[in-house]
């Protein structure tokens, strides 16, 4: 399997806030969720790999090459969606499509009207007239007719109800099912990635803390609930995050072999990305 | 120590032939997702509801569906295929492989003899005896006969 | 590709265009009824350059603090440095447009007004380069929010000391002109336009380059 983006060692310092020696890969046909809490450093990241925002060190490679030697020639492959859009509000969708297509060497007028089309758009419209919705339907259009070969997004979902969010993971599925397409995209809504995320990847405090199947990070960990008694000493010890209320607990593990050996009557779930994450995260008093 | 199962979900995925496959994904079972699924196409095939050059939904496709990753179907459609159960080719897509008897006696054999040495293991450890053990088996061959 | 950019800047300005073309024709008209001006049109036609390039340059500069816009550029095939040139093109063009339409009110208006001639408007386009050669630069490093009252203060000490400048060098009827034979002379201006222009594009596409969005 390829990987069609590497960032090696990627730094940026901000005063306040840093990206402290970021590394991960993307695999070639996944769709992989970058989660993290706000402010984690989900956009940061994003930013410096779609320079906008210059890192301080490290390398970014897209497809093989490294991006600040082949600039236009990767930006054709990638579409951008960036949450807050940045469009200009007083345009028409018309008159800012005119612009961007003209950037794209393989831009495809039929792809993108056959898209605004299906999401009902109205291209006279100006922008600032839209819905958080539409616009974000009008983002992907724009992100999906030339061609791209890799996604990029930022924080997509963000603000939207759950049935355009719906619609927007099927039309990820659905540009996936072409070949050698890859989809990167932040959230910190992670019930949209139960759906449709093949890999996730964890930042917090800008630091990466893991980068996994989904599949197999669900598989070995469970979300375990039952009586508090059975919590003593050594039980504890099997959970990397416990909840106590006054007659009971909840509690994730990777260890549920030994938690069902040595405590019964617990169920134990499949955990969801969720509770993943906020047992991962940094600032939860009761990680052990 | 039988925890409840929760059926994540029920899924029948139909294909152009008009077969249908399905998938149970148990919530609850320690056994890893992909595990689950190869499992469940191994017995479509070993009951011939999947046939003989039957070709199987893409790999993309079968994630889609089961809201797996595409690396989970990626590794049980490897898995199957050394182990002999289906063939990919590609370009085409990946296809039930040819009923090759003795293999497929074999691995339903394989299976029920892990299934009994883990009973034997258990039973061991709970120091029941080799009598008790047919007998409990006697009870589920009268049970399955009612 | 620069076209497109350039036509962005002027969608973007847009609003104003009925403005900006009442003041181009306005401002020589008055100029020309005002004062008796001797020096080829100048006046007037500064003026008028002057102010549409502000129009422009600020229009364009409010919606791009206010959308940033250019960032979801920059992540397309467009470079940082193709968006920094189209930039200073869109200032060429707006040049090129007060000419039109100077040169239209000069024709169209029985006023006398006078018709450019050509050390006039090197001229106007060398003090404009040298304007903003300087603003531009200055803005991508500091942002619009704070450099904008720079680049109002320039325009207008421009407009009341520049005519009154040349008033007095008229006056002062230098004759060094006479050795410079006129092609030469006509042509200095350009040359020192296009040479301050382009490094001061130079400068800008360096800043830029540098800058988080």
């Amino acid at each position: 399997m390829n990987n069609i983006l590497e960032v090696n060692g990627l730094k940026k310092d901000f005063g306040s806030f840093c990206l402290d020696n970021v590394s991960f890969s993307l695999q070639e046909g996944c769709i992989t969720g970058f989660i993290g809490i706000n402010g984690a450093g989900k956009t940061t990241t994003i930013k410096s790999i779609l320079g906008l925002v210059l890192k301080d060190a490290g390398s970014i490679k897209l497809f093989g090459k490294e991006i600040s030697e082949n600039e236009r020639e990767m930006k054709n492959r990638i579409g951008v969606v960036l949450d807050e859009g940045y469009f200009y509000e007083d345009m028409t969708m018309m008159e800012m499509k005119r612009i961007i297509a003209a950037s794209y060497s393989n831009w495809d007028e039929s792809v993108f009207k056959g898209y605004i089309s299906r999401f009902k758009l109205i291209l006279n419209q100006k922008i600032s007239t839209l819905s958080k919705g539409m616009r974000m339907k009008y983002s992907i259009a724009l992100a999906l007719s030339h061609h791209a070969d890799l996604l990029i997004m930022d924080e997509p979902t963000s603000g939207l109800d759950p049935l355009v969010r719906n619609e927007l993971m099927d039309i990820l599925l659905e540009f996936m099912r072409g070949k050698g397409k890859s989809v990167f995209f932040s959230t910190h809504i992670t019930s949209d990635l139960d759906k449709v995320a093949d890999v996730l990847l964890l930042i917090d405090e800008g630091k990466i803390v893991f980068s996994e199947e989904k599949d197999m990070i669900l598989d070995t960990h469970g979300l375990v609930k039952g009586d508090r008694a059975l919590l003593n000493e050594q039980t504890r010890k099997l959970f990397l995050s416990l909840n106590e209320t006054e007659y009971s607990f909840e509690g994730v593990t990777n260890k549920k072999t030994a938690v069902r050996q040595q405590m019964s009557g617990v169920l134990i779930e499949r955990p969801t990305i969720e509770d993943i994450m906020l047992t991962y995260v940094g600032g939860n008093e009761d990680v052990i | 120590m039988m925890c409840m199962v929760c059926i994540k979900c029920i899924n029948s995925y139909r294909h152009r032939e008009g077969a249908s496959m399905k998938i149970i994904i148990a919530n609850v079972s320690d056994k890893p997702l992909y595990q689950q699924i190869k499992d469940q196409i191994k017995d479509a095939i070993f009951r011939s509801e999947l046939k003989e050059g039957e070709i199987l939904p893409s790999i993309r496709a079968l994630a889609n569906d089961l809201r797996v990753s595409v690396l989970t179907t990626r590794r049980v459609y490897d898995e199957l295929q050394s182990e002999g159960f289906i063939i990919t080719k590609a370009g085409k897509g990946s296809f039930v492989a040819s009923e090759n008897l003795e293999l497929l006696q074999e691995s339903k054999r394989h299976m029920v003899e892990v299934k009994l040495t883990d009973v034997w293991k258990t039973a061991r450890s709970l120091k029941i005896s080799k009598e008790e053990l047919y007998s409990m088996m006697d009870l589920l061959f009268e049970e399955e006969d009612e | 590709m620069l076209f497109n950019l350039v036509l962005k800047d002027f969608i973007l300005a847009k609003k104003y265009i009925v403005f900006i073309i009442i003041i181009a024709i306005a401002v020589p008209i008055y100029i020309t009824a005002s004062e008796v001006s001797n020096n080829g049109g100048f006046s007037g036609f500064f003026i008028t350059a002057l102010y549409l390039e502000h129009f422009l340059f600020a229009t364009v500069s409010v919606a791009e603090e206010k959308y940033k816009g250019a960032a979801l550029l920059c992540t397309t095939p467009y470079t940082r440095n193709t968006l920094v040139k189209a930039k200073y093109i869109s200032g060429l063009a707006i040049f090129i447009c007060a000419y039109i339409i100077y040169t239209i009110t000069a024709f169209v208006v029985p006023m006398g007004i006078e018709k450019l001639n050509i050390f006039a408007f090197g001229s106007s386009l060398l003090i404009i380069t040298i304007i903003w050669g300087f603003i531009i630069p200055t803005q991508y490093k500091f942002g619009y929010e704070k450099t904008k009252y720079i680049s109002i203060i320039f325009i207008f000490t421009s407009i009341i000391a520049v005519p009154n400048i040349l008033k007095w060098l008229n006056s002062k009827d230098i004759s060094f002109q006479v050795a410079i034979p006129q092609i030469i002379q006509n042509l200095t201006p350009f040359v020192f336009a296009l040479g301050i222009g382009f490094i001061s594009m130079i400068l800008s596409i360096q800043i830029y380059s540098k800058k988080d969005l």
